[in-house]
């Protein structure tokens, strides 16, 4: 017989272990949906999971394809951490784009090492600005952060079309819904000589040990964690409980923006209307797996970032649509979720004698 | 008709407790029962268990001989169990009407009338028609008793009733509850207020960590023998020693008040006292009367004009408490869980929010953990708080060893002023003993304390002087010594 006991207290071996029961559980259940299809499962996980970091290129574009999603999930734990549930780091991330673009535009034709900085300093600043309207909305007005961070992006999405088809369209571009090449000197350098990993990675990095340092070592973090669990315990600590809130979403909105800047100064070039595919909202994913943990987030950001190539390779050699890769990252969504449960249960199996 | 309630080898089990273990109990109708014990001794679940709301994993319950199977509520509504939760179920919008006859399936006109009866028989005077959220506690409870009467019960059993009751009410409802008995009705009284028990019931059960004590006629007991029975050990009983407080003013609060937007909060009006060195002022009240308003101001959660307060011979009004904490003041709110510490947080981060700056918790904005942790192993021993992993969760605390810890954390830094919301609330009673001592010891140092507290006795064994507030109003200041528990009742309640 199978009893589920509460546990006395959740394990910390578990709270490790479930991430990666998920995506086993997630490798399961892939493979017998690929075999429902018709296709040998292991075949199939192979040509998802291994095939598309087999070679040099591959890997490159695993590691272009993480530092968005580590970034912004780096940034949004923050918010997680602190429950303050900002969903709208896509949109933080489209308003990023905006702004850097923007700038950047400015710079059309200009050469300077200057330009760059200013460029990566916009699309924070845009960042922190977009995100910046749920969090006074919250604090100050007692609004729901997660609608109206949602809803932003949308809205950003439309002023980001506005702008690519109308005002900042290529004057030269036959009026194809996208901007100028961005100047060389705008752009963030690319790393190897023939492959689209960029600079962009060490800010992802950068963001990994800051958000460390800060979050464990400083009273700021401290002051944050405690906000976060509780707004009258803030208040009776002396803490500025609403400052923190505030701060929290502009910290996670700035790394929304910077994951912008990383994808229009490196592999895009300039702003068009397809500038991320879902990366926001696919961080938040990547922040659950990586138990909101910087280290953890590295990991997850990989393992989440292959399900974004294998969905290009399955559907160039096996005719499927690219979007069973949403379908792999909402499993592993669903699974951790589910395999949540165990942090507070156990199962027990008792012999059935007599 | 007699009635014969009986629980037969009754046990539950939670993970790592043992709720119930093996409770076999027999009332009779006619007499008032109570059952006594401290929290987590495991009378809640025990009448859960008899209301329907928890399955027994063990054990059998009889009502006249028939064996019951309480599956739901609604089961033990329909073998006659009424039940009067200590916190009410009622829905504040709809009327008084509409809240008793929510459940029942018979005419209104015959119900309403039905109700007349019941509350003309009993001298219950509430206006059916106006919404339950401008009753007063005391008046609540008499629709939740009415709901249950309403069905004509065989027994009716009351959770910790006069927890929001001023003396008064309390009385009326020891009236109205020896009448029901009278009338047959059996009735399960649950509390942990000794004072009470000798007062209203005829038997007493005792129950101490899921198992019965003891079960003997209320003659044969006092408030003594019932403490120690509950407690399992025997208490030392405390008193303070009245000793000449100096005339040496620390704390003066002039015309202080305090309008909230909030329409759930009470506004504060005109308020002023003053506190001397190395004593105690009580401030007395039914809860929701602005304590909580009157804690923040003073803690400094909420601001108010600076020249208001006057600490040690410095304004202060409209310092934060952080600030305040830096002129030697400590605070100790209500809510354990919510708001004193954080249940989520290790003990040693718990501790590090009392931050004050020769602590040297965080140095140059960083955290200095062995500082902290340092800090908080002084605090264990000192406080005795029951655990010596100060990197354990807090939830793991019980509410005692918490508030212990939340005291300690409070007075290492040895403040002239401590103030406290309820410092024992819930709490069992070696632990809130331990409190009062270390109260007590902190006037001894010629340190003060106001204490806001809902618990008459507490304040009337700690006060040096009590004040009553009622509405957001501060009665004036009185000598203990020449205050009872009955005229505390009646200023609480609002009479001059």
């Amino acid at each position: 017989m199978i009893k589920i006991v509460k546990r006395d207290q959740p394990s910390r071996a578990i709270f490790f272990f479930t991430p990666v029961l998920a995506i086993f559980l997630t490798l399961v259940a892939g493979g017998l949906i690929f075999f429902i299809l018709g296709f040998k499962p292991f075949e199939a996980l192979k040509f998802f999971f291994i095939v598309p970091i087999a070679d040099k290129y591959g890997f490159s574009e695993l590691l272009l394809k993480a530092t968005p999603l580590c970034l912004i999930a780096i940034g949004l734990s923050f918010c997680f951490k602190s429950n303050n549930w900002n969903i709208g780091a896509e949109g933080q991330l489209t308003f990023g784009a905006i702004v850097s673009g923007g700038v950047a535009l400015l710079f059309y034709e200009q050469e300077g090492f200057y330009i760059l900085p200013i460029v990566i300093l916009a699309g924070a600043i845009g960042g922190m600005l977009y995100a910046s309207i749920p969090a006074i909305l919250k604090t100050y007005f007692n609004t729901n952060e997660i609608l109206v961070s949602l809803m932003l992006v949308y809205v950003s999405k439309l002023i980001l079309d506005y702008l690519v088809v109308g005002p900042w369209s290529n004057p030269e571009g036959f009026n194809f819904p996208e901007t100028r090449q961005f100047s060389d000197s705008a752009k963030l350098p690319l790393l190897f000589e023939g492959l689209r990993i960029h600079a962009g990675i060490f800010l992802a990095l950068a963001a990994v040990v800051i958000s460390w340092f800060v979050f464990y070592k400083t009273y700021l973090g401290f002051q944050m964690k405690v906000s976060g669990f509780s707004l009258k315990t803030a208040k009776y600590a002396g803490y500025k409980g609403k400052k923190m809130i505030i701060l929290v979403f502009l910290i996670s909105g700035a790394c929304a923006g910077l994951a912008g800047v990383g994808e229009i100064t490196g592999p895009i070039g300039q702003l068009h209307r397809e500038i991320s595919p879902d990366y926001g909202f696919t961080a938040i994913i990547v922040a659950f797996l990586g138990r909101l943990h910087p280290v953890g987030i590295i990991f997850a950001s990989l393992v989440v970032a292959i399900t974004y190539l294998g969905a290009e390779t399955a559907q160039i050699f096996m005719q499927i649509p690219k979007y069973t890769g949403q379908v792999f990252q909402g499993m592993i969504l669903f699974f951790l979720l589910a395999s949540d449960y165990l942090l507070f249960f156990k199962i027990k199996f008792i012999g059935s004698k007599k | 008709m007699n009635t014969n309630l009986k629980i037969l080898n009754v046990t539950k089990i939670y993970p790592g407790c043992v709720a119930n273990d093996n409770v076999s109990l027999e009332f009779n109708s006619g007499k008032i029962y109570a059952l006594l014990g401290e929290n987590g001794a495991g009378k809640s679940t025990l009448v859960k268990i008899l209301s329907g709301v928890i399955i027994p994993d063990e054990g059998n319950i009889y009502l006249n001989e028939n064996n019951l199977k309480l599956n739901s509520p609604l089961d033990a509504k329909k073998n006659d169990i009424g039940m009067v939760f200590q916190h009410f179920n009622l829905f504040e919008t709809l009327s008084v009407f509409e809240n008793l006859i929510i459940d029942s399936d018979d005419e209104r006109e015959s119900l309403r009338e039905k109700i007349d009866t019941i509350m003309k028989k009993y001298n219950f005077s509430i206006d059916l028609d106006i919404p339950v959220l401008n009753l007063s506690a005391g008046q609540k409870q008499k629709v939740e008793i009415i709901r249950c009467l309403i069905r004509s019960p065989k027994v009716l059993i009351m959770d910790e009733p006069t927890s929001v009751l001023t003396e008064q009410e309390t009385s009326e409802l020891f009236l109205s509850l020896k009448k029901f008995s009278e009338e047959g009705i059996l009735i399960i009284y649950i509390t942990h207020k000794l004072k009470e028990v000798m007062q209203l019931c005829d038997e007493v059960a005792v129950m101490r960590r899921g198992k019965l004590v003891s079960v003997s006629e209320i003659n044969n007991e006092n408030i003594e023998s019932l403490a120690n029975k509950m407690v399992g050990q025997n208490l030392k009983t405390i008193k303070k020693k009245k000793t000449k407080t100096s005339s040496d003013q620390l704390i003066k609060i002039t015309n202080l008040n305090f309008t909230s937007e909030d329409p759930f909060e009470t506004n504060l009006m005109d308020i002023n006292f003053s506190v001397n060195r190395g004593e105690c002022l009580g401030i007395a009240g039914i809860s929701g009367n602005g304590q909580s308003e009157l804690f923040q101001v003073l803690s400094g959660e909420i601001i108010s004009k600076k020249n208001s307060i006057e600490f040690n011979k410095n304004y202060i009004g409209d310092l934060n408490p952080q600030e305040r904490r830096e002129y030697l003041m400590a605070f100790s709110p209500e809510d354990r869980l919510e708001q004193a510490a954080i249940p989520q947080m290790k003990i040693f981060e718990n501790v590090a929010l009392n931050n004050f700056k020769s602590s040297n918790f965080f140095n140059n904005g960083l955290i200095n953990e062995n500082k902290i942790k340092e800090h908080s192993k002084k605090i264990i021993s000192d406080f005795n708080v029951n655990t010596d992993n100060i990197e354990l969760k807090s939830q793991f605390l019980s509410g005692g060893n918490l508030q212990k810890l939340i005291i300690g954390r409070e007075l290492i830094t040895s403040p002239d002023l401590l103030i406290c919301f309820n410092p024992t609330w819930g709490l069992d009673v070696g632990a809130i003993n331990y409190i009062h001592e270390t109260l007590i010891k902190i006037n001894e140092q010629n340190k003060s304390i106001i204490l806001i507290s809902t618990d008459t006795d507490e304040l009337l064994k700690l006060s040096d002087k009590i004040s009553v507030i009622h509405k957001g109003k501060l009665s004036k200041i009185m000598n203990s010594e020449e205050v009872t528990s009955e005229k505390l009742g009646i200023l609480m309640g609002g009479a001059n």
